[in-house]
């Protein structure tokens, strides 16, 4: 038996909330900065967000020792299926585990339907954004976004300009990345438009959660993920016109980072998982070599970045790709999902601009908040960045992964001052947003329970319509304090569950204020 | 199905099979370090001449006693076929196409490597002793049987069958070819004072290839070196004969997408065809040392051949 230890400030304001006095709350001594900047003391009640109440509840009446056993279980189990990622800039290739937190994140039904039609407005304006910039380019010649921030960008495929992608499909699956913010609303952090990762960890988490606690599942109703596969499929089917299209993965092997997911999902879907070296082109058509002879491809889901696909077309030292992919695909005798040349619509520099493209492309208010984004290319917005760097995020333009940042609030001034000297030798290279206040969630961690700092990816599938399985995947900063939940970054993960409609008694939600 | 994904897998199960070999190999001439007290030693040199491991053994600068020979070729990082590289080769086979076979496979495979990395942090090489080798054996056959019990009958599984058949054959004609042939004169006649460790040469032979019982309930009569020949290379019903590992190749191979591998298929009914009509008579009159050295050279043409036909990339 155990209790969650009050938290200090504003902690665990995923799980708890401030609430009037109750028999579950916990009295605890409340800081609040007064206007004047002086520190106020007060006491106030903390209990559990309704729609965590019953989870909170089982919690403190279940022994920590039985919550330790079943994480030991599902370590074990997670090694015993292989369930790694391999860590990138790591010559030796160690496989490592993404940590499993056997503590959920819950998501009321009303959150999520909120999160789903932002999600389908946000994904479909921007494949027409991608479509109207490979082709008629109206947002520019409108000045919307300057022309330069598009053409210049590195991730701009010129050679895409003019070609023709079935039902102007650019982006078939999408991870958005969110936050919860201490104001209670969602944040969209970033579009992930390439080769976005992470959703069989969603998967397997709840495979995971389900076999280790029985019991959850069956006090609560949490809606079901396991047919991402199915969408998947569908997606990548549909992105066709062809009748009863030959799918394939194509991976770039088994020492890439996400391999394990590329095997899952193709064994899933029941695709083959091919390798550049299975691949070739012949007369614009694109084959795989198998024991019968060679057999058409239609559809590629490809897990490979646009520069790697094929040597002939893009970078010529490339061996992960297939030679003249591109032309066949230009002629439009393969799909590759997702299209080339999305990536201008992901780079953090084109982020501010989604909210105008909704806009501008649908004629709608954008449902989800963008974060304010400083562009260093600015002067103005340059000179504001360097000023305040130790509140800000600062972000490379073309950066993932956690790398090529800094986070002001956890930098020493050393940091801070080289990080300014980067930033001003090529601010272009720069943008900067206010320090969130990621939500975060009670986390089981080597002292016990904790609060830890989580986001969420949910994965948006577009086919002949917008789909999505609810929730997507929670990744969680496991160092404590820190921002930072990318898996290369000591990150870990959590199961998402959306909860269904008859479970969240009256619980109202504010978070969709401005 | 993929060539590569065929490649992946008959050499997965190459490698587990090469490993299993291994291990009976090893555990046998443990056994026989034993009642060889002499320390003059030719017998530690048998497992690195019949694994042809000479090369890479004389490169460590070792002297040859048994205990480097078996710490040797169990752990040797350097050495390709020692069993540690072969159970991590037959796991990153696995793993490279874990989408093909059955969770059930991967699992078992994934499992092994794990423990074998933590008997890798609790053994002394030098100290290796039965209880790792019946490990290894045990391995492989829990994920042969979960191969049986789990994987539908299609092309996966045959080629994981066909590298099980095709290195047991060439790793019992190996050990037949030194272990025997080297020391027997190829007319069998036997000096009296031989006999007795003759007797338990023979029968550890027969012991590495799980053939001790089988020879008994064949024959009812005492081990003579012409007999384990002829039941090592023509019993139709053991499962480590020459005989019955081309049986199942050559069944293996028929079911098989045809256009491509007639001329596998062809090498394999010619290789079987001898085993089925010959007698150990004609074998003893060619020479056993001859006839062995050309079934090996008939084996490498056939694997070259399913190669060509199935896995070739370019």
């Amino acid at each position: 038996m155990h209790t969650i230890k009050p938290p200090p400030a504003s902690h665990y304001d995923e799980m708890l909330a401030w609430t009037g006095a109750g028999p579950a709350g916990v009295q605890v001594q409340r800081q609040l900065q007064s206007s004047g900047g002086q520190v106020q003391t007060q006491t106030a009640t903390v209990g559990p967000r309704d729609h965590y109440a019953p989870y909170s509840d089982w919690l403190t009446r279940t022994a920590e020792q039985s919550l330790t056993q079943r994480r030991a279980q599902a370590d074990l189990l997670f090694r015993r299926i292989g369930i790694t990622f391999t860590v990138s800039g790591d010559d030796s290739g160690t496989e490592r585990l993404i940590p499993s937190d056997v503590i959920p994140r819950i998501i009321t039904a009303d959150e999520w339907s909120y999160l789903e039609r932002g999600l389908t407005q946000r994904v479909t304006a921007i494949n027409h954004f991608l479509a109207d910039i490979y082709h008629d380019q109206k947002i520019l010649k409108a000045g919307l976004i300057p022309r330069e921030q598009i053409e210049g960008n590195a991730q701009f495929q010129t050679k895409m300009i003019g070609v023709k992608v079935p039902h102007d499909t650019y982006v078939s699956i999408t991870g958005v990345d969110i936050v919860r913010n201490n104001d209670g609303k969602y944040y969209v952090l970033e579009d992930n438009l390439r080769v976005p990762s992470g959703v069989s960890y969603m998967l397997m988490n709840r495979k995971m959660m389900m076999r280790l606690f029985p019991e959850l599942f069956l006090k609560q109703t949490v809606r079901p993920v396991e047919h991402y596969p199915a969408l998947l499929l569908q997606t990548l089917r549909e992105a066709t016109d062809i009748d009863n299209p030959t799918v394939v993965l194509l991976t770039p092997g088994r020492y890439n980072s996400a391999y394990f997911e590329h095997t899952f999902l193709a064994q899933q879907m029941g695709v083959q998982l091919v390798e550049g070296q299975d691949l070739f082109v012949k007369d614009d058509f694109v084959y795989m070599r198998t024991t019968s002879g060679p057999q058409r491809v239609d559809v590629m889901y490809r897990r490979l970045d646009d520069n790697f696909l094929d040597p002939l077309a893009f970078r010529p030292d490339s061996a992960l790709g297939v030679p003249g992919l591109f032309q066949a695909y230009a002629k439009g005798n393969v799909v590759i999902c997702n299209a080339v040349g999305t990536g201008v619509a992901d780079d953090k520099s084109i982020y501010p601009y989604v909210p105008d493209m909704i806009k501008y492309y649908l004629d709608e208010e954008p449902i989800l908040n963008n974060v304010t984004t400083y562009q260093c290319r600015k002067p103005a917005d340059l000179s504001y960045v360097l000023a305040n760097m130790k509140d800000l995020v600062v972000k490379e333009v073309h950066g993932a992964g956690g790398y090529g940042m800094l986070v002001g609030p956890a930098a020493t001034a050393k940091e801070v001052e080289e990080f300014a000297a980067v930033v001003k030798a090529n601010p272009s290279n720069y943008i900067a947003q206010p320090t969130l206040s990621l939500s975060s969630c009670p986390t089981f961690v080597e002292s016990g329970i904790a609060p830890r700092h989580i986001d969420l990816r949910p994965f948006v599938l577009t086919g002949r319509s917008v789909r999505m399985v609810p929730g997507g995947l929670t990744r969680v900063a496991l160092r404590e304090g820190s921002l930072v939940v990318n898996s290369s970054q000591g990150g870990g993960t959590k199961d998402t569950w959306v909860l269904g409609d008859e479970g969240d008694g009256d619980v109202t939600s504010n978070m969709e204020g401005k | 199905m993929l060539s590569r994904v065929a490649s992946h897998l008959y050499w997965m199960s190459r490698y587990l099979e090469r490993s299993e070999n291994m291990a009976r190999i090893l555990d046998v001439t443990q056994s026989l370090a034993m009642l060889d007290r002499s320390a003059d030693s030719g017998g530690a040199m048998t497992p690195i001449v019949i694994t042809e491991a000479q090369a890479e053994f004389a490169a460590t600068n070792l002297p040859a006693t048994y205990a480097n020979v078996i710490a040797f070729l169990a752990w040797d990082r350097q050495h390709p076929s020692s069993i540690r590289n072969c159970i991590e080769a037959t796991r990153e086979n696995a793993r490279a196409v874990r989408g093909s076979i059955t969770s059930e496979m991967w699992e078992n495979i994934n499992d092994t490597w794990i423990a074998f990395q933590e008997k890798q942090k609790n053994i002394d090489p030098m100290m290796t002793g039965n209880e790792f080798f019946e490990w290894v054996k045990e391995r492989s056959h829990l994920f042969r049987g979960v191969t049986f019990a789990t994987a539908r009958r299609d092309q996966p599984y045959h080629f994981t069958r066909l590298g099980t058949f095709i290195e047991r054959a060439d790793n019992t004609a190996r050990i037949l070819n030194v272990k025997y042939a080297e020391e027997a004169p190829d007319n069998f006649e036997e000096k009296e004072q031989d006999r007795e460790t003759d007797y338990y040469r023979l029968s550890a032979v027969l012991r590495s290839v799980s053939a001790l019982e089988a020879y008994r309930d064949t024959y009812r009569d005492v081990i003579d070196a012409r007999r384990v020949a002829e039941i090592m290379i023509f019993d139709a019903k053991l499962p480590r004969s020459l005989r019955y590992c081309m049986d199942e190749t050559t069944l293996v191979l028929d079911e098989l997408p045809e256009s491509s591998g007639r001329n596998a298929r062809r090498i394999a009914a010619e290789i079987n065809v001898r085993l089925r009509y010959g007698t150990i008579d004609e074998v003893l009159e060619y020479g056993l040392k001859r006839y062995l050295a050309d079934f090996l050279l008939d084996m490498v043409r056939l694997g070259n051949a399913v190669n060509a036909a199935y896995m070739e990339l370019h």
